[in-house]
């Protein structure tokens, strides 16, 4: 294989240097708190069959806020964002067809 | 042939560091893809399994630390929080600013996995533990009400439970608190009846509790290891700001965990907790 040339291209070595601001870091981390202690909270009130879905809707805001701040899924290509929309579509998938099946059957006292 | 370009960063098989920067992101979140998948075996289970017997797991979870729960989800949040400082302390030069926020990341998820070890041994302790411990205990708290020799006859509710509260008051009691609950909530009733709290169901969430959560503390020690190669890396000064993308692929691992942790908490140590609780 000839030698090649391993001179930079121009341009090559320039790269995004937006840096997230520390108000817009903290401000997130204490939305998550406040929503983590909020739930923790909230679960002692006997919410009863409302508890669950709760806590899930609250995880998932968190997660979210976690992956579009943290993740920096804010400033990300489109095939990044993709990807981490696949992994919940998969995630469906598996939910979707598991509790079909699990939640279609008959099911006898003592199992 | 030469296999470096004139930068230390750029790898001779990209054409610009944003390029570079952009596949090692898509390459880690791919990863990230299939880390939901593995998790969302376990959480599918639990889920099948919390469908199906809803009390049996709402009052095993009531019996777990929430405490300990609660200050561990804070140690996650924040060192989510500084591993994102960290990607801008490298982004902008600042080594000694990176370490110090890796630093902090690798205590905070340490600290992590120290009250982990605290649970985990306080759990063993009262053999809030599926399987032999967990059995000879509901047994022992059984046996002292409905005795197995038809010469003692069996404790009466009050009886019952007066015998277990003068039990814990003592200076070392026989019985674990949760033992004494389970067989007071279960008196007079049969095993078919729809109130029943199978014990084999309580150690079934027992067993949930165990793996999702150990699985978990394995992922944040892959994680604490992959945090002191970054330490180790900015120290050489092998992390400047073009390099800050080595940062960046380790943190989304680290946020991943965090969010795992995120939704582990609420189904694990939420489920039960309008009980009378720990």
């Amino acid at each position: 294989m000839a030698h090649e040339s391993h001179h930079l291209k121009p341009g090559a070595l320039e790269f995004d240097r937006e840096t997230d601001s520390p108000s817009l870091l903290l401000g997130v981390w204490l939305v998550i708190v406040l929503m983590a202690l909020a739930s923790i909270g909230l679960s002692s009130l006997g919410l009863g069959k409302y508890a669950l879905p709760v806590q899930l809707i609250i995880a998932c805001i968190q997660a979210g806020l976690v992956a579009y701040y943290f993740m920096h899924l804010r400033q990300s290509d489109r095939v990044v964002i993709l990807t981490a929309l696949s992994s919940l579509f998969w995630m469906g998938i598996l939910f979707v067809l598991v509790l079909a099946d699990y939640l279609t059957r008959t099911r006898h006292v003592g199992w | 042939m030469s296999a470096h370009t004139h930068s230390s960063v750029l790898k001779h098989h990209f054409d610009h560091l944003e390029q570079q920067h952009a596949s090692e992101r898509l390459g880690m979140w791919m990863f990230l893809a299939t880390e939901v998948l593995f998790f969302s075996g376990l959480f599918g289970a639990y889920t099948v399994y919390r469908l199906y017997y809803p009390t049996e797991f709402e009052f095993a979870s009531s019996k777990l630390n929430r405490v300990i729960a609660t200050i561990n989800t804070l140690f996650l949040i924040t060192s989510s929080m500084t591993i994102t400082f960290g990607i801008r302390a490298a982004k902008l030069g600042d080594r000694a600013g990176l370490i110090r926020y890796l630093v902090l990341t690798l205590l905070l998820g340490g600290a992590f996995m120290v009250m982990k070890g605290f649970e985990y041994n306080a759990d063993f302790e009262e053999r809030y533990v599926p399987g032999t411990l967990f059995r000879s205990e509901y047994n022992a708290a059984f046996e002292a009400v409905f005795p197995t020799s038809p010469l003692q006859p069996p404790l009466s509710k009050e009886q019952a439970k007066a015998y277990f509260e003068q039990d814990a008051q003592s200076a070392h009691p026989k019985h674990q608190h949760w033992a004494a609950e389970l067989v007071l909530l279960n008196y007079g009733k049969s095993t078919k009846d729809p109130d029943y709290i199978d014990p084999g169901k309580v150690q079934l969430f027992l067993s949930f509790y165990y793996i999702m959560t150990g699985i978990h503390g394995i992922h944040i020690l892959v994680g604490l290891g992959c945090i002191v190669w970054l330490i180790i890396e900015a120290a050489r000064g092998a992390i400047p700001p073009e390099n800050y993308s080595t940062v960046e692929v380790v943190s989304l691992y680290w946020h991943l965990v965090d969010g795992i942790w995120l939704f582990l908490m609420p189904l694990l140590y939420l489920a039960g907790a309008g009980w009378a609780g720990h």
